[in-house]
């Protein structure tokens, strides 16, 4: 089978965007663009484009986002499509890209990640992210993103013992990490202390979905986060030494998150992780960087047992311990997670493959984890409902 | 108007549904006969929600997911002074959401005894 690789990555700041989105889009693709070597203008080589959005048409007013993009960057004849899988979208789009290139249709896809959430209200986000919920059995009732992550929670709390502070080590952890991404939204790190046990730390992290607190949930983002994927056999095109996809997995779990067999499983993470490291021919002992979907710091942790990172059970442990950090045992959001980092919903997928792509170049400065050679990323979409894991591995010169 | 909340069940195999599907997940089935979906419910989780979308007056919303005695698990608005995992609840229909033209009706769950 064809082999392909990532081997250009361009990724403007997250937080708050004053241009437009397709602005917002078009600086993310060039500076892709620019980092593969690839000249815009005549010759570009460019086959396809990808645009992952979950908000364009809603939040924006804007369809034929990727017929749109091209135009503006003068990519013309290139293939165009918008890629549209709720908070998933960014990995669907570089896996419809390893589809498109694996199939012989093109040697080049530029996948291009994207979502401008500020124009919205921090409810009126929340209540767009949850359109994404069973209409009538879950919606109407007014039940949101974060309803789903407080019930979850209670429930692991109750059977594994994990405590709101586990919770909020994590928060202070991807914060930390934050501090050495350029292009992380929150750039400052709580303290542990002052969002846990001081008198008035109710004040300053309140809860938002029991147990869940404010700084366990994700802030709303603009940002957009672009790759140029290429076939391996023509990577000598291209300036920078690429970085391997190596296995992707994906698997939807039920619409209705009342339905779940075990409400404490989040088997789709599991079977896609599962699909991922089949494909690579790698386990979780081999990974030595992860980027977690961490919408929600209970996430993290579930996630990180759910791909065998750690038993069952015990992922909050490993918290405790430290070995989630960077210099840990496997070292986890990296770039800040959703939590620091922020989550431009679309744009998610596409940037935490680009973190991988970074710590396996050598090029993460500050948040580097020594001689990584091969990294997993979960995208997570809905409530856990369709999610998408990618391993990226270092290709030997 | 008494309002009543439907479970779907599978006229080839019995397994009930909540909300509808196309499709039995059980045995493959399409066709599903309407039974009523009521009583009491065991809580198995919660949660109490802030800064909510306008429309809903107050400073928070209760939510839970409960089992019905049938089985079926299903999500609701939740109002009980002090939720304890298992204790049973009773399913009210009222309205949950108030829309343009039309109220949406759904579960509220409320203590068993009253
Ligand atoms: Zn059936």
């Amino acid at each position: 089978m064809r082999e392909v690789g990532i081997v250009g990555v361009g990724h403007p700041p997250f937080g708050k965007y004053e241009g437009s989105l397709m602005a917002m889009l078009c600086e993310a693709a060039v500076a892709a663009l620019d980092d593969a070597g690839l000249k815009t203008g005549a010759g570009h080589g460019v086959d396809q484009v990808l645009v992952s959005s979950m908000g364009a048409s809603q939040v924006n007013r804007q369809t034929g986002v990727a017929s749109a993009l091209v135009d503006t960057l003068n990519l013309r004849p290139a293939m165009a499509e918008t890629v549209e899988n709720g908070p998933a979208s960014g990995a669907s789009a570089v896996k419809l890209g390893y589809m498109a290139i694996v199939s012989g249709m093109c040697d080049v896809v530029l996948v291009v990640g994207g979502e401008r959430m500020r124009v919205l209200s921090g409810w009126e986000a929340t209540d767009f992210v949850a359109t994404m919920l069973h209409p009538e059995a879950e919606y109407a009732y007014g039940l949101t993103l974060p309803s789903f992550a407080g019930m979850f929670t209670r429930l692991i709390m109750a059977k594994y013992g994990v405590t709101e502070r586990d919770l909020a080590m994590v928060s202070v952890k991807n914060h930390q990490n934050a501090m050495f991404n350029p292009a992380a939204h929150i750039q400052l790190v709580p303290d542990l202390e002052a969002i846990t046990e001081d008198e008035d730390a109710l004040t300053i992290n309140p809860y938002v979905a029991e147990p869940l607190h404010l700084y366990d949930t994700c802030p709303v983002s603009d940002g957009a986060a672009a790759v140029v994927l290429c076939a391996l056999d023509v990577k000598e095109r291209f300036a920078k030494r690429p970085v391997k996809i190596a296995g992707i997995g994906q698997a939807t779990d039920t619409h209705v998150v009342a339905e779940r067999e075990v409400p404490t499983d989040l088997f789709a993470v599991r079977r896609a992780a599962e699909r991922a490291y089949a494909m690579a021919g790698l386990g979780p002992q081999d990974i030595d960087v992860a980027e977690l979907h961490d919408a929600f710091t209970i996430l993290e942790i579930v996630e990180a047992e759910e791909v065998g990172f750690f038993p069952r059970g015990e992922g909050h442990l490993a918290v405790r311990r430290g070995e989630t950090r960077i210099g840990g045992r496997i070292p986890i959001n990296t770039s800040g997670g959703l939590k620091a980092k922020g989550h431009p919903l679309g744009a998610t997928g596409v940037s935490q493959i680009i973190e991988l792509v970074r710590q396996l170049r050598g090029e993460a400065d500050g948040r580097q984890v020594k001689d990584a050679q091969a990294g997993l990323a979960v995208n997570f979409g809905g409530f856990g409902n369709n999610v998408v894991a990618t391993i990226l591995t270092r290709e030997e010169e | 108007m008494e309002r009543e909340m439907q479970a779907y069940q599978c006229t080839q195999c019995g397994e009930l549904h909540h909300p509808l599907h196309y499709v039995c997940r059980k045995c493959g089935g399409r066709d599903f006969k309407e039974v009523p979906l009521r009583g009491e419910a065991a809580l198995l989780t919660w949660t109490k929600v802030y800064n909510l979308p306008e429309g809903y007056m107050r400073p928070s919303l209760g939510f839970c997911i409960v089992e019905f005695e049938n089985g079926l698990r299903v999500a609701g608005q939740l109002e009980v002074d002090r939720p304890i995992f298992g204790m049973k609840v009773r399913a009210v229909v009222d309205v949950v959401r108030e829309g343009v033209g039309e109220d949406y009706y759904g579960f509220i769950f409320k203590p068993a005894q009253e």
